[in-house]
């Protein structure tokens, strides 16, 4: 890369990080007094900056034909930590963050849009709109450090900031105790995993004495500490393991995935932006970029694939059950994660990115367009409440539907040829996890399913005194991009149009995952069957979960009732979320809350009673003082003799 | 020396002289102006003095005019004086009764003034008339502020038992010249206090008496313990703009000064002055803190806090120069960076006071602010940066400062002598900042969480306003972008230790010196630099 391009992605990045938080600091600086209704202007200016700036990162990087795709930009030097080391603002830039911005961004821009709409009109006469839209701006700010960072420090920033954006956002409707509730929980939760990430970056520092990425990542790819001593693969493990438990708790995944379903509390856009498609994949992201400490300890490798196979399963199981439209998505959305764990765990990186980035479309434009729904009925999401919204609600419909298509896995949607593709990888790793992405892949179809013919097919049912109404442009038009993503954006990763996608992010892998996998890079191996056989077999199922569901909730509506009589244990175990609240309310919520109680009462009574005794003796010497302190001049003056007098005879005389 | 020459080097003192006189003239006519021309003379002069400043910049190396040294410890205080300054203009802008405007103001700019010419003194008596010039007007400032009788005497404590402080140092000064036989700090850098205290001579007892009534006297400024004591009723009694004045101009003087004797003795403390002011440092912060968490009037609650910050900086400037790359492994430019960003968050918390009103009066007790952030939710979030940067929370410029300071004793090197003794200090700072946590929240928890319908009213005019922004603004963006004043910082501690000055020094074995004994060096500047 030549300096003019080097110019190009540091303007960039000054641009894709300082817009969207200019537009956040002056939408909450004016929004109040000067811009009320018209500040969501400011902020989609701020993101549609970032945008622009993303794509130019993308195009730029994708039109250097020779030579390494990656820079990493020094902005400025922050402090110096002694010895000539600082820590810098710096960014790094390569594929993975290009697209990775190109999504964060490009999603960001259609949910402020869409936002427009849905906090004007939705059911919330409180105020809030202006900062409803400051914190936006401040989420994309965070969510692009995040991604950019070039060092340890800054993606522990980032990562923080969004996890504030996401705790404000969540309570956005403070007033609801179950909100505000929610609030708590998801920032307690992600406490728990922020701790151990914290810890991973601390012992990296100890290990390498330096955050900087690239330092960091050849020091352990050569095998050597920051003393040049030879690097213990324990220690790597240990860093691995660390940096995974911070994934685990932003990523929602077991067994730090309670927070996930309730902070569907916060507003739908919210939960499309944060929770669905961008700041839930931060974990997948800073494990695909990590990828020289996690190839280096197939231990970690070993436990991010099982974990992720699991929770995928786990999380697909719970959807079967639950009533609420966006908690099944919630969901959905952690079992889809799980894919992307299960994808980077078996050396597949660039599919889990992949996975990712067709995720981001279809599960937002499912959660837009459940907000649509929440929109129509006036803020009733339970799907035991209202159905047959089809002729209602057409847009919507055709939009939800497109959605859940993508989830389902039907074939030739995006969201098909990258679940494919995982599975394919894992199959290639171990026959068991391949497995276990097949059986969730059915169990993803059959939900899907179920919500769109619980929700939108059967007689037209709404609650008492709603009268439905199909949202306006504001809202329909960002889902309509977001469903020709859903059904397109998969094409620039498919095998017959020779994997653009991919090609274009092997070099960030090349010497990580691609290095360590089994299988040969990207590219299906062995003959026709072994490249299409999977393909066919993984779309057959997918249509068969979806027959399935329809058969089930729309041909013969009294299976569902039955089957929950006859299997009522497994039933009640999967609607109480295998009662993994419960057990954390009983294993850790009340134990703590009585250690917390006892230490209160410790505190009021033994402490206070020391600290009072302790402190008696300065408020002894306090009274004592008084006559000097009680503002008579010249007893002020005697006390400063008096204390030059002793300094005096305390030099002098020892 | 030309005159020129001398207008050249001094041209930003000039224009705050100058202008301070204007000041003091247009305030007759301000009566029937609006706007008011005193305050707009006075923010101008000094955002000029800061231009010209600016444009004149560094000496590649510290230079000598007779009577004043110019270095980059000049350059320094004159940015971040100049600069602090034209906030508590603005702060101060509607503080005076209108027609005591002008000679309010102008003692604002004199005060200002002796500050950068503190910076500059190379003579004893230079510092001396500098560092009266510093606090003579604020005991007209404290008068003025406000018609109160507590302002009143305020200022008449604050007056007697300054003049005690500055009899102190004058006596100290006096027995450094009987020791030195000179006045030109340099030349006791040179020569004078190095070979006496090391030397062992007759002298050293009157030396080590000059050093410490010297100190005395400075400490008076900072207040620093046992010479605290007044504090807590001045900061009181006076208008809060006022004492968020008080907070900046004396101390930033006194630690200059300090920084340009300490260099006199090449950093080489005696073991017993050095020990005395580690406890002095150490009492300092647990005084303040302690005795602060004790308060309900944020007033004194904020004039102990003061105090207790007199003794982080005492820390890093025991540390001294530096012994190692970058800004954390410097005292001197730890105690050059703490200036700055104490004065604006200290004048920002009390012109946040100063900016309202109960019953014609400020709001002084946490009853009062209690409860404000729903009445004025834009200033209640400025107050929240300057708290959580007196407690040395991110993301605020108040955390670096903190840092470096401690990271300059930890890191100390074993190059230096009281390796040991200056990380135990740094710990009991430390300990002292989680101890101060507890009553800087207690502001914030009543602004925040307080329900009760808050009586404070708007005072009057927007500049306090625009001078909050002031004050909270660079805050936050010097703690996101430290660079350009760990830069200057560092230059000026640079300077301030340059070893090009000493090494130029003859050797001179024999104590004691006279006058004609130093003769070597610089001629010319000598022979013109005696007063």
């Amino acid at each position: 890369m030549n300096e003019h391009t080097l110019d190009i992605l540091r303007t960039c990045s000054l641009v894709i990080l300082l817009a969207p938080l200019a537009g956040a600091v002056l939408a909450g600086a004016l929004g109040r007094p000067l811009l009320r209704g018209a500040t969501h202007w400011i902020v989609i200016l701020g993101v549609a900056g970032a945008v622009a700036g993303a794509f130019v990162v993308l195009f730029t990087l994708h039109g250097t034909e020779t030579g390494p795709t990656t820079a990493a930009l020094a902005l400025y030097q922050w402090i110096a930590t002694g010895a000539g080391t600082w820590f810098a603002v710096e960014v790094l830039i390569d594929p993975l963050t290009a697209i990775m911005l190109v999504t964060v961004t490009g999603i960001s821009l259609l949910v402020v849009i869409y936002s427009r709409d849905y906090m004007r009109e939705h059911h919330h006469p409180q105020r809030g709109y202006e900062r409803f839209f400051a914190f936006l701006g401040l989420f994309v700010f965070s969510m692009c450090a995040l991604v950019l960072s070039g060092n340890f420090l800054l993606l522990y920033l980032g990562w923080e900031a969004v996890g504030l954006c996401s705790y404000l956002l969540i309570g956005f409707y403070y007033q609801r105790p179950a909100a505000a509730a929610a609030a708590k929980k998801a920032f307690l939760v992600n406490r728990v995993g922020d701790f151990g990430f914290g810890l991973g970056v601390l012992l990296i520092y100890l290990t390498f004495g330096t955050l900087q990425y690239g330092s960091v990542f050849d020091m352990v790819a050569a095998g050597v500490t920051g003393a040049g001593d030879p690097l213990p693969t324990a220690r790597v493990t240990a860093i691995a393991l660390l940096l995974l438990c911070g994934a685990c708790g932003k990523s929602a995944q077991l067994p730090l995935h309670v927070w996930l379903p309730d902070a569907m509390e916060g507003p739908s856009p919210v939960s499309a932006l944060i929770h669905a498609a961008t700041m839930v994949t931060a974990g997948v992201y800073m494990v695909a970029r990590c990828g020289a400490i996690f190839t280096a300890s197939p231990l970690a490798m070993t436990i991010v694939a099982v974990l992720g196979a699991a929770t995928a399963l786990f999380a697909a199981t719970i959807a079967l059950t639950q009533t609420d439209l966006k908690r099944i998505l919630a969901y959905s959305t952690i079992s889809q994660l799980g894919y992307m764990f299960l994808g980077l765990g078996v050396f597949a990186a660039d599919t889990a990115i992949f996975h990712l980035y067709t995720h981001a479309f279809f599960k937002a434009l499912l959660f837009l367009a459940a907000g649509s729904v929440m929109h129509a009925l006036g803020g009733i999401i339970d799907v035991r409440q209202f159905g047959g919204l089809r002729r209602l609600l057409p847009w919507t419909f055709i939009l939800f539907v497109v959605g859940a298509a993508a989830l389902a896995g039907v074939p030739l949607l995006s969201g098909f040829f990258s679940k494919d593709e995982i599975i394919h990888h894992a199959f290639e790793q171990h026959w068991l996890l391949g497995l276990l992405g097949l059986v969730t892949a059915v169990l993803t179809a059959f939900y899907s399913g179920r919500m769109v013919f619980l929700a939108f097919f059967g007689p037209p049912r709404v609650p008492e005194g709603v009268h439905p109404h199909e949202s306006g442009h504001w809202m329909l038009l960002p889902m309509g991009v977001l469903a020709a993503g859903a059904v397109a954006a998969g094409y620039v990763g498919v095998h017959a149009f020779d994997q653009p996608f991919h090609r274009f992010l092997h070099p960030v892998f090349a010497s990580t995952f691609a290095a360590h996998a089994h299988g040969q890079f990207a590219v299906a191996h062995g003959g026709l069957w072994a490249q299409y056989g999977l393909l066919i077999v993984s779309g057959a199922l997918a249509l068969l979960g979806i027959a399935a569901a329809w058969f089930a909730y729309v041909a013969q509506p009294w299976l569902p009732a039955t089957l929950k009589a006859v299997f009522v244990g497994a039933h009640q175990t999967l609607w109480h979320k295998y009662y993994v609240d419960e057990l954390y309310g009983a294993v850790i919520v009340r134990p703590l809350r009585r250690i917390g109680r006892f230490c209160v009462d410790t505190d009021d009574s033994v402490v206070d009673g020391l600290l009072w005794l302790i402190t008696a003796v300065p408020r002894g010497l306090a009274f004592t003082f008084r006559a000097l302190h009680g503002g008579v001049l010249q007893s002020y003056a005697v006390t400063m003799v008096v204390g030059l007098t002793i300094m005096v005879l305390l030099v002098l005389a020892l | 020396m030309s005159l020129k020459a001398y207008i050249l080097a001094l041209a930003p003192e000039l224009i705050v002289l100058f202008g301070a006189c204007l000041v003091l003239l247009l305030g007759r006519r301000d009566l029937r102006r609006q706007p008011p021309a005193a305050p707009l003379a006075a923010f101008v002069t000094l955002s000029v003095a800061l231009g010209v400043a600016f444009l004149t910049g560094v000496p590649e190396e510290p230079r000598l005019v007779p009577g004043l040294w110019l270095g980059g410890l000049t350059f320094y205080i004159r940015l971040i004086g100049l600069a602090v300054g034209a906030v508590l203009v603005l702060v101060n802008w509607h503080q005076a009764v209108e027609d005591e405007r002008g000679e309010y103001l102008s003692m604002i700019l004199f005060s200002l003034l002796g500050v950068l010419l503190t910076a500059s003194a190379d003579d004893l008596l230079v510092l001396l008339f500098a560092l009266e010039l510093v606090s003579v007007p604020t005991y007209v400032l404290i008068a003025l502020s406000r018609s109160s009788h507590r302002a009143g005497e305020a200022a008449v404590k604050y007056f007697f038992l300054g003049a005690l402080a500055t009899a102190l140092l004058a006596y100290g000064l006096s027995f450094l010249y009987g020791v030195m036989g000179t006045t030109a700090l340099h030349r006791v850098t040179d020569a004078g206090v190095v070979s006496t205290l090391g030397g062992g001579s007759a002298l050293e007892t009157y030396a080590l008496i000059g050093l410490l009534l010297v100190f005395a006297g400075v400490a008076f400024k900072m207040a620093a313990v046992p010479f605290h004591v007044y504090a807590p009723d001045v900061y009181e009694g006076a208008a809060a703009p006022v004492t968020g004045l008080l907070g900046f101009a004396p101390k930033a003087a006194g630690f200059v000064a300090l920084l340009r004797l300490f260099d006199a003795c090449a950093w080489d403390l005696p073991q017993h002055l050095f020990w005395l002011l580690w406890i002095v440092a150490a009492a300092t912060m647990t005084v303040g803190n302690v005795v602060a968490l004790l308060q309900t009037n944020v007033k004194r609650m904020l004039a102990y806090s003061s105090i207790a910050h007199t003794g982080y900086i005492l820390i890093a400037l025991l540390v001294g120069p530096a012994t190692g790359e970058g800004p954390l492994r410097d005292g001197v430019a730890a105690v050059l960076f703490y200036l700055p960003v104490y004065g604006l968050m200290n004048l920002g918390a009390f012109a946040l006071i100063g900016a309202f009103r109960i019953d014609e009066r400020e709001p002084e007790t946490l009853d009062e602010l209690a409860g404000l952030a729903r009445r004025a939710p834009a200033e209640s979030l400025t107050l929240g940066v300057f708290v959580f940067s007196l407690m040395g929370f991110p993301p605020t410029a108040g955390m670096l400062a903190k840092v470096f300071v401690f990271g300059s004793a930890f890191s100390a090197g074993s190059a230096h002598p009281h390796r040991l003794a200056l990380i135990v200090l740094a710990v009991i700072g430390v300990a002292n900042a989680a101890i101060a946590a507890a009553y800087y929240l207690r502001i914030v928890t009543a602004v925040y969480m307080k329900n009760e319908g808050c009586r404070c009213l708007p005072a009057q005019g927007g500049p306090i306003r625009l001078g909050l922004l002031a004050c909270a603004l660079p805050l936050l963006l010097v703690f996101v972008w430290p660079g350009a004043l760990t830069h200057e910082a560092r230059r000026a501690s640079a300077h301030v230790h340059p070893p090009t000055l000493r090494l130029a020094a003859p050797a001179l074995t024999d104590p004691p010196p006279t006058p004609v004994a130093i003769t070597a060096r610089t001629v010319a500047t000598s022979t013109a630099g005696q007063p």
